[in-house]
């Protein structure tokens, strides 16, 4: 168990910059997510974390102390890998148990020990079979209870979820939220899915060409992204072209945007244009003409239990929302859109 | 029967034949040789007069043949423990090379089989001499060992970059040091390649006959010399018999792939 910190990691392949200046900690016991689009950096500042791959520049501090010329098979850090990187020659139990014949411990501690893992991923009964008997959800465990079996001070997930199909993918993903809290271990979780991220994260780093684009809770990144690029990838987003007029103070800017002027919360400060970012929650279709925005249905979809349009507002922005299916829409499409002005969120549309 | 039905069991048909013709093709020269060795007449010859072991005994009394056995025996032994070792230690080495140097470095390994036997057998007779190992078997065993390598070393490559070089990281990263990684991960996932490749160095060092030629130490023979020399002079089964045996070898070779990593997987 330790705390992690990384400061102004770099790494370059030849000329492709591959981290750049990636700066993250975590505090002991913490689960933090790298999220992002494939090509991103995610492995790579994982490798880095991991001592496969030494870093160009910058630093990874555990507990303070730098590890960067520890190497990896001496920091006790568990690491499951994306393509699960089973030993295909050893049964599952020998698979597990690996990591523990470098490890002080007699053998019959070295078997309590196996069993006592795989009791926590649900894998008993099948010490005997080699991976490629396995399903690929099996896999994935084996693959976990072999990263846990030597009690790391970090855990390590790289995709652990990709290879899995949907149905798989929760129970998984809450057996790892389990066994990393049940351990207090701090884990590191690389995904380019962001309910995944959402779910298992107690922070988040959104990632960007190699980049951090924002460190923070998941609360924070949904509701508080620093840019469009965070708010886009962290679920459905609807932008408006704001003008920002004036600051309010107190968080507060008053902008024209969607064919209205509104009060809003955003991070300044701004000059002239931002961004307003409207979650399709925070809009609502009213009928006693009381929302601030005017606009006209163009598209709705009925999906059971709520009923999807798509308005195009005065100014000529279109947004997405949701509204109760049993609500019939208005026959010529003019409709009235209310804002939840507490739920929107004014920011740049990209951090320089 | 339709149309259709029959025109694909017509299909069907000329394929097997095909196999089977192909498998005659490949193994008649072998019945052959097998039949003529038991016979119990004078001469090689088809269909063999008769059964009999008589020319395999025939073959033990020849002290000058049951000599070159030996010797083929010794040096094929030797150069499947050399080759097999370095090949391991240079395909191992291959893998930290990048790309583009790993092409080179294979083409490098595996230029005895590009070049003509005999430039090559040529060749080292000429450095043989020069370093003073001119007729001597260990200048013999020298020449075996350069060119039973590339088959050992092609084996052993191909087994190595079927390992998923994250298995590497994974043990590593649970504690292993390389010699342990090495230990429990990558030799028992090389073994098919390492057992193949030194059953080719083995049974290559053993046919072997132009380099032999060219190298062979004074008062020495290999045994495919040997028999050379002998058929010139006899045309007796005792030689059919010594094929036999070889043929035996090899068929113990494939017995060894199987039992110790299956064929399926050499293969
Ligand atoms: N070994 C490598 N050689 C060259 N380029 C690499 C190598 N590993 C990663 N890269 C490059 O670095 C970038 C980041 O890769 P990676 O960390 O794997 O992204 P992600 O895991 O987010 O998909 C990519 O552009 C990739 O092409
Ligand atoms: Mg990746």
């Amino acid at each position: 168990m330790s705390s992690l910190e990384i400061s102004a990691l770099c790494k370059r392949y030849g000329p492709a910059v591959a981290l750049d200046g990636v700066s993250l900690t975590a505090g002991q016991g913490e689960l933090v997510s790298l999220l992002g689009p494939s090509g991103c950096g995610k492995t790579t500042a994982l490798r880095c974390i991991a001592g496969f791959i030494d870093p160009d520049d910058g630093d990874i501090r555990a507990n303070g102390v730098s590890i960067l010329a520890t190497p990896s098979s001496k920091r006790d850090f568990g690491v499951v890998f994306q393509n699960y990187a089973l030993f295909p020659h050893l049964n599952v139990a020998e698979n597990v148990g690996y990591g523990l014949l470098f490890r002080k411990g007699s053998k019959a501690e070295r078997e309590r020990r196996v069993r006592e893992v795989l009791e926590q991923v649900q894998l008993v009964g099948l010490e005997h079979r080699l991976p490629r008997e396995l399903s690929g959800g099996q896999q994935q465990r084996v693959a976990l209870a072999r990263a846990l079996v030597i009690q790391p001070r970090l855990l390590l997930l790289d995709e652990p979820l990709a290879n899995l199909d949907a149905r798989l993918r929760d129970d998984v993903r809450w057996l790892i939220r389990d066994v990393q809290q049940a351990s207090r271990t701090t884990a590191f979780y690389v995904t380019h899915d962001q309910a995944e991220a959402m779910a298992i994260s107690d922070k988040i780093a959104v990632m960007k060409n190699g980049k951090v684009a924002q460190f923070a809770s998941p609360r924070e990144i949904y509701q508080r992204p620093a840019e469009r690029y965070v708010a886009s990838f962290t679920g459905e987003a609807n932008f408006l072209a704001a003008e920002v007029e004036r600051a309010l103070g107190g968080g507060l800017f008053r902008v024209r945007a969607g064919g209205a002027t509104l009060d809003v919360r955003g991070a300044g400060p701004f000059a002239g244009s931002a961004v307003l970012l409207a979650r399709p929650e925070s809009l609502a279709i009213v009928t006693d003409g009381t929302g601030q925005l005017e606009g006209r249905v163009v598209k709705s979809v009925f999906l059971g239990a709520v009923q999807h349009c798509e308005v195009v507002l005065r100014d000529g922005a279109s947004v997405r929302l949701g509204t109760p299916p049993d609500r019939p829409l208005p026959a010529d499409g003019t409709v009235s859109v209310r804002l939840d002005v507490d739920r929107t969120w004014l920011m740049p549309d990209a951090v320089p | 029967m339709t149309v259709a039905s029959l025109g694909s069991r017509a299909s069907r048909l000329a394929g097997s034949s095909l196999i089977v013709l192909l498998y005659a093709f490949l193994l008649i020269p072998l019945v052959a040789v097998v039949a003529a060795s038991l016979t119990a007449g004078e001469f090689m010859r088809l269909p063999p007069e008769g059964l009999s072991l008589r020319w395999f005994a025939r073959f033990f009394q020849r002290g000058d043949l049951v000599e070159a056995l030996l010797m083929s025996l010794r040096i094929a032994l030797v150069s499947t423990l050399v080759t097999g070792i370095v090949a391991l230690m240079a395909a191992l080495a291959s893998q930290s090379l990048s790309r583009r140097m790993a092409v080179w470095f294979q083409i490098g390994m595996t230029l005895p089989l590009l070049i003509p036997e005999l430039l090559t057998a040529i060749g080292l007779l000429f450095f043989l001499y020069r370093i003073g190992l001119g007729k001597t078997v260990l200048g013999l065993q020298i020449g075996h060992i350069v060119l039973a390598f590339p088959y050992c070393y092609v084996s052993i490559a191909a087994a190595l970059r079927q390992i998923d070089p994250a298995l590497d990281d994974a043990s590593g990263s649970l504690g292993a040091s390389g010699w342990q990684t090495f230990r429990h991960v990558t030799l028992p996932l090389a073994m098919p390649g390492l057992v193949m490749g030194a059953v080719f160095a083995f049974i290559t060092s053993f046919d072997l006959y132009t380099v032999s030629l060219l190298l062979k130490p004074i008062g020495g023979n290999t045994l495919p010399l040997a028999l050379f020399d002998f058929l010139t002079y006899e045309f007796s089964p005792t030689a059919a018999a010594a094929a036999t045996m070889s043929v035996l070898l090899a068929f113990a070779g494939v017995a060894v792939i199987q039992k110790l990593v299956g064929l399926q997987r050499a293969f």
